[in-house]
């Protein structure tokens, strides 16, 4: 045994080119690579007090791992490179020595001598070029960024005015209102009476019935074509996204069965070449016509599927009280009688006109007296009926200037709102304008603070992708800083078959257009968009640029 | 019979318990599979007869002819069921020991396949120059081996073959009587009369069977192959009918180790390693193992059901000896085992078709099974380095930039990754090697992408091609003639899969290897249509074929399809898959001039398919039993020969939680295939997308399995060479004791002396380690001490999530790579660190094995393989010495497979450009002294810190003493010593 204690070992040999003791060392830290008098030095979390020498000789000894930041062998540290002629940057450890040239180490210090070339004069110059170009775009887009934020100033004054003139109206309408409201109120008095007997009517409580039943109906109605209308849609998306890995040929059977029922083409058919398929698609199409002819020929009187569409709610809508009265006026005057008497002036010589019309008058009177006809002794109820009507219109008429109104408020505390359309509000310009991405198969279109669609170009639904949520709502950004009007979130789009509701995240940056660049589709029904906007271009900041060099 | 019915019940209640993912009803069980019935129907009279049961088949002695190499030996066998039928035996015995059994029909009307063992087999066997076969009246025998320990007998009358050693029996064929080859026969109306007078269409066997009583008289055979032709000439299961236009034709035969208790193999399976029962009282599955290659969506977490391949091989182990069986069948196989006491085990095979070609290999220990079997279809295939890291998959990367951000992703969190993956959709239509343009335009830059980073890329292609005129692969396979054609023999089989409809390229077909290799060129060429939009950094993973064929008969082709060679799909089905990797693994080979190791991933193998690529264990599912049980199947395929093995990380379906995926990525770094992928409905799950704990978590095990890929590609080097798998359960370890023969949760990876034992379930702190012997084993990472004992011992140690319970075994040397990198290849120049873990007598040994990893020049002798040896050079001297030494000259014969070196460079260019990588770390566990020198021999004294603790030789537990030597600066490729004294 040899007796002697070892408290330091000898100094190892020094290798030829050993490492400086600074090298890949951030500047801001230089200072601290120096010896403690004691020829130690400290690791920098003070954990450990090592040899001098053991700094940047490739083994690691500091459990912080600062005693070796130029050779890459403590885990999880940083290597600086100076890059002399372009900017310096920090590496991972991992990368240092590792036979791979980094990009951000132009000069090559990050790799033994001969491995890397210093390429930091061509880097640099590419660099500065690129940035040139990014400059110009941002230069280029933060003029139209403010003529977007003009926009909105004038937005701002147009709401303002708007607000102005329409609380002016708001307060001369409220005075008709009142001013109809006392009419109305008058002549519905006298004429209430009247009108509940005539609403007694049976036809008018069958009209009422019929009324009703034409209501349900039309709701039932709707309510089956929703249905529809949603059954369509989950297997159209069964059809276009059905996931064949479930090797379920019952899944393939309904979307066969599905493609036939809505005359769709063969999705991935298989037998055929794509022309095939395509001539498929068009009888099956002619086939669909030929359906369409046949429900065509209607009974008499039968509507089709387009006029109840268009003009059931008409019908429905329709003043059931006026009808009344009108079936009262109607009523009154016969037919035939009106043909002879009200239409006789077609007859008489124009010279005769004035004197028969004298004659109508006195006839119809005693005509009244006698019973013969009624007269319009209580006409009053259609009056009170004009009254209200008139009062409700303009009722209506004030209720729309107040939502008028208040849209116009709304939308002005919008238009600076730092989570709306931004502090400056740069964003107003583009609320609903709508980029689009044609992909092949689909159309991608989002519109801004609105919804994002896919629109297939080959037939089919068009689903909606979402609709506007919410900026970029990372806890880690905060509202109003530029990084969170880098992404936009659209939420709660169609649901996918067998999977969850699709959404989009739309990713911007600063470019001179408005324009979706690419879509994908990351993880089932989740998008990922990415587009560019002159709203998010910046003024450039000079300073800063300069303290970059 | 009762107990028939019984099963089916049993059968029905469990198809209806667990038919919420797995389709149960797609996939047959025996009772649908009209041979399996028959046999185990055959099996049940059996039974029923007890010692009355006689087999009909017997030798005709009169018959037998030794062969001039006399190794072998024909005879002429009958049966007395049919007298005019026969069959022919032939016993060889291989130089090695293993005797191959061959019987077929001769004369038949047609010809049973033979074709099986042709491909699974590396060569043919030579035979054993020192046997002699010595005939006698009843039997006929030979004596071998060293000691002449072994014998095998055959017996004439009922024909009965046992191996025995020692006088003790160890593999016994037809011991019960279940032998029964069916033979060719002529579908006439006149000879069904005959045949079965009482048999009536449609009814079923146990109906059947009830009357079987009153048939008997009348149907001379009833007793031994039942009174029906059950499913003899047409056979239907759901849509599907199989016309069968060979008829019956199927292979009954038992195969019993009457002195073997336990049993391993024949997967692919979800069960436990030691295969539990499939009959008798009690068994725990109620249908036999079922070998069929097959796609099943959401296979179950513990069935006999067969899933994607198929590896007819079979350990018996008991204390005494363990002994195998091959058994070169290419068609459907159902295995039933049972056991009539704890220490023996009988098995039932059942196979549709081909001859029979049984090798049964007789050990005696697990490491001569694993020798004897790759003599036979090889040893796994050293893969490239860098398929060894972290394979990144999803389906799907939607697009190339989607692999620049993942790829970019990675580096910034700095988490170590070699491979990138594709799955289907990035084809265009599903016309593999066909990039989608609008998502995939810049195909080969964005390999380059990958590629400049040191990494690679694997992309899938399937084995079914579009049929469309647009597709040249598709083209080119119709036009040269190269499909697999239907039942008619004329025309292209066509079936569903992704690529809508499909067919199959027929790669029993030579003509289909050639122009399959013109295919992965890289450039352009004149035969041809070839992938020009890929690279030399492009592998391949090969899914789907098994095959998968969506609207098939159980999700795969028609039985009754034709194959080159006008063999039915029924008789290649299980090698079918085989031929597609293997052709693969060819192609890629030969893309480039100087071939370099191709990677390829295979779902369906059979046995030979370790030398051609990796296997994984299929769409798992996200759930604790899935990781689980593919620990146990990744243990199961590795003792069956594939030792390049792994499940998908996460788990393919399901959304896993972060602990789960935490779990999983444990079970992936000690996994031989380490590969995350995800089902394309999952959320994305790449590690750098967690929150902290659970990324740093991953990152550590990703970073650990790097620091560990010395480990493993020394452990591979050695599989290659001796068959022994990589990763080694305890019967594997420890043969004697009993403890360990049904472990199969933990294991050790190589002969690395790492013991681990991965956590596959959810909140766990704590579990018990299963230590074998007496012996120290240290903590992996804290250094503790745990001791084991002869009779074994369970140790508790924690676990909570961010561990995973890793030991060194006392007495082994650990050399790793702990400088964290982005990928393997930028690891080729980084320092060594070695663990050294003194065993209880202050000795510890390991080997380190490197090359460049990627080429074939190791097999010319450029490679660095060294020993590190630490011991006491005196016993009771006060010094420990350990030493690095040169094994390459050592044993130049067994350092590459298949490579017989005359000699040994270990200055060779490989090692010169590794010339300057060095030790940078050298921890010493368990010392029982603080030394008071390290010094270089002939050298320089080195730095070391000392930490005081439980030494090797002491019979406590603790934290065991550390000496830490910071960098000795000595060669990885030169010899060096380095003394500790105290």
């Amino acid at each position: 045994m040899i007796p002697w204690l070892l408290l330091l070992p000898l100094p190892i040999p020094v290798v030829a080119g050993a490492v400086d003791k600074t090298f890949g060392v951030r500047p801001d830290l230089v200072s601290k690579y120096t010896s403690l008098k004691s020829g130690n030095w400290k690791c920098l979390d003070g954990s450990k007090e090592i040899p001098w020498a053991y700094v940047n000789d490739d083994s690691c000894d500091c459990p912080d791992g600062s005693d070796e930041p130029g050779t890459g062998a403590c885990p999880d540290t940083y290597f600086f490179c100076r890059n002399v002629g372009h900017i310096g940057a920090s590496i991972p450890s991992s990368r240092v020595k590792d036979g791979l040239c980094e990009p951000e180490c132009c000069d090559g210090s990050d790799e033994r001598p001969g491995v890397c070339k210093n390429v930091c004069k061509e880097i640099g110059e590419e660099y500065r070029q690129k940035r040139d170009a990014e400059r110009k775009i941002q230069k280029t887009g933060s003029k139209i960024r403010s003529s977007y934020i003009t926009f909105a100033h004038k937005e701002k004054k147009r709401l303002e005015a708007l607000i102005q003139s329409t609380a002016q109206e708001i307060e001369s309408q409220e005075k008709e209102v009142a001013r109809l409201k006392d009419i109305a109120d008058r002549t519905e008095s006298l004429s209430k009476a009247a009108l509940e007997h005539k609403k007694q009517s049976p036809l008018y409580r069958s009209l009422l019935e019929h009324s009703n039943a034409i209501k349900s109906l039309q709701r039932e109605h709707k309510k089956h074509l929703e249905r529809e209308k949603a059954l369509g849609e989950i297997l159209d998306t069964l059809r276009t996204g059905y996931n064949p890995n479930y090797q379920d040929m019952a899944v393939l059977e309904a979307v066969r069965g599905w493609e036939e029922l809505a005359g769709l083409p063969h999705i991935n058919d298989v037998n055929k070449a794509s022309s095939d398929s395509d001539d498929l698609g068009e009888d099956e199409g002619d086939e669909e016509n030929k359906e369409e002819t046949t429900e065509d020929v209607l009974d008499d009187g039968m509507w089709s599927a387009g006029k109840l569409d268009l003009e059931l709610d008409i019908l429905v809508a329709s003043d059931y009280v006026s009808l009344l009265l009108e079936h009262e006026d109607h009523i009154r005057t016969p037919a035939e009688e009106g043909s002879i008497l009200f239409d006789l002036t077609s007859y008489l010589p124009d010279n005769l006109i004035p004197q028969y019309e004298d004659f109508k008058d006195t006839l119809v009177s005693w005509l009244s007296k006698f019973g013969i006809i009624r007269a319009a002794d209580d006409s009053s109820a259609a009056d009170s009926s004009h009254a209200t009507q008139a009062h409700n219109a303009a009722q209506r008429e004030l209720q729309k200037l107040k939502t008028e109104n208040k849209k116009a408020g709304d939308d002005l505390a919008e238009l600076f709102n730092i989570h709306g359309f931004g502090a400056e509000g740069e964003w107003k310009k583009l609320d609903n304008t709508c980029l689009k991405k044609d992909t092949g198969d689909y159309t991608y279109e989002v519109c801004m603070f609105g919804e994002a669609r896919q629109i297939p170009n080959k037939g089919g639904s068009t689903f909606s992708l979402g609709k506007f949520d919410s900026w970029n709502p990372s806890e880690d950004v905060k509202p109003g800083e530029p990084a969170y009007y880098q992404k936009q979130v659209f939420k709660h789009g169609t649901r996918c078959w067998n999977g969850p509701e699709r959404n989009v995240v739309l990713l911007l940056t600063c470019g001179t257009e408005n324009a979706l660049l690419t879509v994908a589709e990351l993880e089932k029904c989740e998008y990922q968009f990415t587009g560019t906007t002159p709203a998010l271009c910046l003024p450039l900041d000079d300073n800063n640029s300069k303290d970059e060099l | 019979m009762r107990s028939l019915q019984l099963l089916g019940v049993l059968s029905l209640l469990l198809v209806a318990q667990e038919s919420l993912a797995f389709k149960a009803h797609d996939f047959k069980t025996c009772s649908q599979s009209g041979f399996c019935r028959r046999g185990r129907a055959l099996s049940a009279r059996a039974k029923e007869a007890k010692s009355s049961w006689k087999s009909p088949y017997s030798v005709d002695p009169g018959s037998i002819t030794v062969a001039s190499d006399r190794a072998t030996f024909t005879a002429g066998v009958k049966s007395s069921l049919y007298p005019d039928i026969k069959f022919g035996l032939e016993l060889r015995v291989h130089d090695d020991g293993v005797v191959r059994v061959r019987m077929d029909e001769v004369g038949g009307i047609r010809k049973r396949y033979d074709e099986a063992a042709g491909w699974a087999l590396i060569a043919e066997p030579t035979v054993s120059k020192d046997i002699k076969w010595t005939s006698g009246k009843k039997n006929i025998r030979a004596v071998y081996g060293e000691k002449k320990e072994n014998e095998i007998v055959v017996v004439f009358e009922p024909l009965k073959i046992s191996l025995l050693r020692n006088g003790k029996e160890q593999v016994v064929l037809n011991g019960q009587g279940l032998l029964h080859m069916e033979h060719f026969r002529t579908k006439t109306p006149e000879v069904t009369h005959t045949e079965e007078p009482a048999a009536q269409e449609g009814e079923e066997v146990i109906a059947n069977s009830e009357t079987q009583v009153v048939i008997k008289a009348e149907n001379p055979r009833a007793w031994f192959e039942g009174d029906t032709e059950d499913d003899w000439w047409e056979e239907t299961f759901s849509s599907w009918t199989d016309s069968k236009p060979k008829g019956p034709e199927s292979l009954s035969l038992d195969i019993s180790f009457p002195n073997h208790g336990t049993i391993y193999g024949i997967p692919q399976h979800a069960t436990r390693l030691a295969l539990p029962t499939t009959t008798g009282e009690s068994p725990v599955f109620s249908d036999p193992y079922r070998l069929y290659n097959a796609d099943v969506f959401e296979y179950l977490a513990s069935s006999p059901v067969s899933i994607y391949g198929s590896i007819p091989v079979l350990h018996a182990h008991s204390v005494d000896s363990t002994v195998g069986i091959f058994d070169a069948v290419a068609s459907e196989t159902w295995i039933d085992v049972g056991r009539a006491s704890e220490k023996s085990t009988e098995t039932h095979w059942i196979s549709e078709s081909g001859i029979l070609d049984l090798f049964l290999m007789p050990g005696p220990t697990p490491e001569d099974i694993f020798r004897q079997y790759s003599k036979l279809t090889g040893t796994p295939v050293l893969p490239a380095h860098w398929s060894l890291g972290y394979h990144q998959c999803r389906w799907n990367y939607v697009s190339s930039d989607d692999v620049r951000t993942v790829q970019k992703r990675f580096d910034q969190d700095d988490i170590p990754v070699d491979v990138f993956w594709l799955d289907i959709e990035y084809s265009e239509d599903h016309k593999y090697m066909i990039w989608d343009e609008k998502t995939f335009p810049d195909p080969v830059e964005m390999v380059n992408d990958v590629a400049a980073l040191g990494r690679k890329m694997v992309v899938i292609v399937d084995p079914h091609l579009k049929r469309t005129s647009n597709y040249p692969v598709y083209q080119e396979a119709s036009e040269r003639g190269l499909l697999v054609k239907t039942k008619s023999a004329n025309d292209e089989y066509e079936g569903w899969c992704w690529s809508g409809s499909s067919s199959w390229i027929d790669f029993f077909n030579p003509a289909a290897w050639e122009w399959w290799k013109g295919v992965f060129k890289t450039q352009k060429s004149a035969k041809g249509w070839s992938w020009t939009q890929s690279t030399e950094a492009v592998h391949i993973w090969n899914d789907m074929n098994e095959p998968s064929v969506f609207n098939g008969p159980e999700i795969t082709m028609p039985k009754d399809n034709i194959h080159h060679g006008g063999w039915e799909h029924r008789d290649v089905h299980n090698i079918n898959g085989m031929l597609f990797s293997n052709l693969t693994h060819q192609a890629v080979a030969a893309r480039s001039d100087t071939p370099k190791r191709p990677f390829v991933l295979t779902r369906a193998f059979y046995a030979g398919s370790q030398r051609f690529g990796a296997m994984w264990t299929g769409d798992n599912l996200g759930t604790w039993e899935h990781m689980a049980v593919n620990v146990k199947m990744v243990l199961s395929i590795n003792i069956a020969g594939m030792s390049y093995a792994g499940s998908d990380v996460g788990g393919f379906f399901g959304n896993p939680e972060p602990d789960m995926l935490v779990r999983w990525y444990q079970v992936g770094a000690f996994a031989p295939f380490f590969r995350a992928h995800a089902h394309i409905d999952t959320k994305r799950r790449e590690p750098f997308l967690y929150d902290q704990p659970y990324k740093g978590m991953m990152r550590d095990m990703l970073r650990l399995r790097y620091s560990m890929l010395p480990v493993w590609y020394t452990a591979f080097r050695e599989t290659t060479v001796t068959g022994v798998p990589v990763l080694r359960p305890h019967y594997v370890m420890f043969p004697k004791d009993p403890r360990g023969f049904d472990i199969d949760d933990q294991y050790y990876v190589g002969a690395s002396g790492l013991l681990v034992k991965p956590i596959t379930a959810k909140d766990v702190t704590e579990t018990t380690v299963y230590l074998a012997e007496d012996q120290v084993y240290y903590d992996y990472f804290n250094h503790f001490a745990y001791r084991g004992a002869t009779k074994g011992k369970d140790i508790t140690v924690p676990a909570a999530l961010h561990q995973i319970p890793l030991f060194i075994r006392g007495g082994s040397i650990v050399p790793t790579r702990e400088r964290p990198r982005r990928s393997s290849t930028s690891m080729k120049n980084d320092p060594f660190t070695l663990r050294v873990a003194l065993g209880k007598a202050g000795y510890a040994r390991g080997d380190l094995y490197l090359d460049d990893g990627e080429t074939y020049s190791h097999q010319k002798g450029q490679f660095v393989w060294r020993e590190f040896i630490a011991e006491k050079p005196m016993k009771k001297g006060k010094t420990i010495r350990i030493s690095s030494k040169d094994l390459g000259s050592a044993k130049p014969n067994e350092a590459v497979d298949g490579v017989t070196l005359k000699t040994f460079n270990p200055a060779n260019e490989f090692a010169k450009s590794i010339g300057d990588v060095r030790v940078e770390k050298i921890i010493v566990l368990g010392i029982t002294t603080k030394p008071t020198a390290v010094r270089i021999e002939g050298g320089e004294d080195l730095i070391w810190d000392y930490t005081p603790g439980v030494a090797c030789s002491d019979k406590k537990e603790g934290i065991a003493s550390v000496l830490t030597i910071k960098d000795p600066k000595v060669l990885i490729t030169k010899d060096w010593a380095i003394t500790i004294q105290w």
